[in-house]
């Protein structure tokens, strides 16, 4: 069995290690459970350090500035003892490595160069464009979800079925038993009007379900805001859903993957009460 | 079909600029450095595009660029030196930014970091490499990966006021 210097030093280096070593070391050490419990605490406040908030690069104006060729803008200054060119050679790391655009020393754009440029800025610009309200809506997704923190636990405890039937009877859908485990259903005041939302628990964590019928969306958008990624995934007949994941090593596939899972298990065939 | 996959291209460029943005800053801690670095970057792969066959390896071709593009950035420039503290403190309103306010003492501490940690940490907190992925990115072992990442916790949790006492020597 490992000693406890050991087991700290493997965690400090990978915290998600599920090196079987770590888990039998922590069950026989106090000591060492408690400071794994202080530090799932500090990865959770590093994951969410280094998920900066970009909100210059997601408005319409910001691609326009990027046709501005590096060269022409002002020179910033370097870092004392932080310049370090990595020593980055064209290797083959991801079986990219020879593919890997190498630039010449010394190059300039050309006008082609500045063609396509333009031709990304305008895509990137228009597609920004397009979803710009829609990102509101995702900003107000990830606010509203951010003050239920009790939401977000990792639980292998099902919410009371009474519960969840109240929860979504409000939006006439049942949740299909191929959802998953749902751990959370509440209902609350979202943008004037009730809102159901639910947490199913999948293998990557806490995925939380909310059921926008008043609002639309005309394509699926997935959002990356303040450590939560997800996806507004539009619902013929019922606006939109909106689901969202506090996994930042998830990335927009899996988010897919698991709106598509949640989406799949919607049944909204149930009659409206009284109607 | 040429523009059915050029209209792939932007998509996948749209979903990958925050990452590779953030990416980015970290490597630079400079907004501005890395906005540049992030616009070279998507200029040489969208004139690259042919050479990315699978789409799941997209990002990890997008951030080689990055560094990349970061490393000639200083080549080109020979730019001088000003001292850590300045630039920090020039950052520091758009680090510690609303809601984001109680992060800002450990976004700092990151920054303080040296690169050689800082690097690694952000390849595995924020994009998810495991250490096999990052040790080909940054070409080193495995062995050495570990290590970076033991002593950038480290540091950190000591810059921090975490518990540092119990932490391990090396």
């Amino acid at each position: 069995m490992i000693d406890c210097a050991d087991y700290r030093r493997i965690l400090l280096a990978e915290p998600k290690s599920t090196d079987p070593r770590l888990t039998e070391h922590r069950a026989a050490c106090e000591g060492c459970a408690q400071w794994s419990a202080g530090l799932t605490r500090f990865e959770d406040r590093l994951e969410r350090a280094l998920q900066l908030r970009l909100p210059a690069a997601r408005t319409p104006a910001a691609p326009i500035d990027n046709v501005v060729p590096l060269r022409a803008k002002r020179a910033r200054p370097a870092l004392r003892g932080g310049v370090r060119t990595n020593g980055a050679k064209a290797t083959k790391p991801w079986g990219f490595g020879d593919d890997v655009p190498e630039a010449r020393e010394g190059s300039r754009p050309r006008w082609w160069s500045l063609v396509a440029s333009l031709v990304v800025a305008a895509g990137v610009a228009g597609l920004l464009w397009v979803s710009a309200p829609r990102e509101s809506l995702a900003a107000a997704v990830v606010a509203h979800m951010a003050e239920e923190p009790e939401a977000w636990r990792r639980t292998d405890t099902a919410v009371a079925t009474g519960k969840l039937d109240a929860v979504l009877a409000s939006a006439h859908v049942r949740l299909l038993p191929n959802a998953g485990l749902v751990s959370y259903a509440n209902s609350c005041e979202f943008r004037g009007h009730r809102v159901p939302h639910v947490v199913v628990q999948d293998s990557t964590g806490p995925v939380t379900v909310m059921i926008l019928e008043r609002e639309s969306v005309a394509a699926p958008v997935n959002f990356d805001e303040a450590g939560y990624r997800g996806v507004l995934v539009p619902v013929s007949g019922h606006g939109a859903l909106a689901v969202l994941t506090r996994t930042t090593a998830l990335d927009p596939a899996a988010v897919d993957r698991i709106a598509m899972r949640v989406e799949g298990a919607l049944d909204w065939s149930r009659e409206p009460a009284g109607g | 079909m040429r523009d059915q996959k050029h209209a792939r291209f932007q998509a996948l460029c749209q979903t990958l600029r925050p990452d590779l943005l953030r990416f980015a800053i970290w490597l630079a801690r400079d907004r501005a450095i890395a906005e540049d670095v992030v616009q070279e970057t998507l200029l040489r792969a969208w004139k690259s595009q042919d050479s990315l066959h699978d789409e799941k390896s997209a990002k990890p071709w997008f951030l080689t660029i990055v560094r990349r593009e970061y490393a000639r950035t200083f080549e080109r420039k020979r730019l001088p030196t000003v001292d850590l503290d300045d630039l920090v403190a020039g950052e520091e309103p758009s680090l510690a930014s609303g809601a984001d306010q109680d992060l800002a003492e450990l976004r700092l501490a990151i920054f303080k970091l040296p690169d050689e940690y800082r690097e690694p940490l952000v390849l595995q907190v924020l994009l998810g490499y495991s250490t096999a992925e990052i040790a080909a990115e940054l070409e080193l072992s495995n062995a050495a990966v570990l290590t970076r990442l033991f002593r950038a916790r480290r540091q950190l949790r000591v810059l921090c006021g975490e518990n540092g006492d119990e932490d391990p020597q090396e």
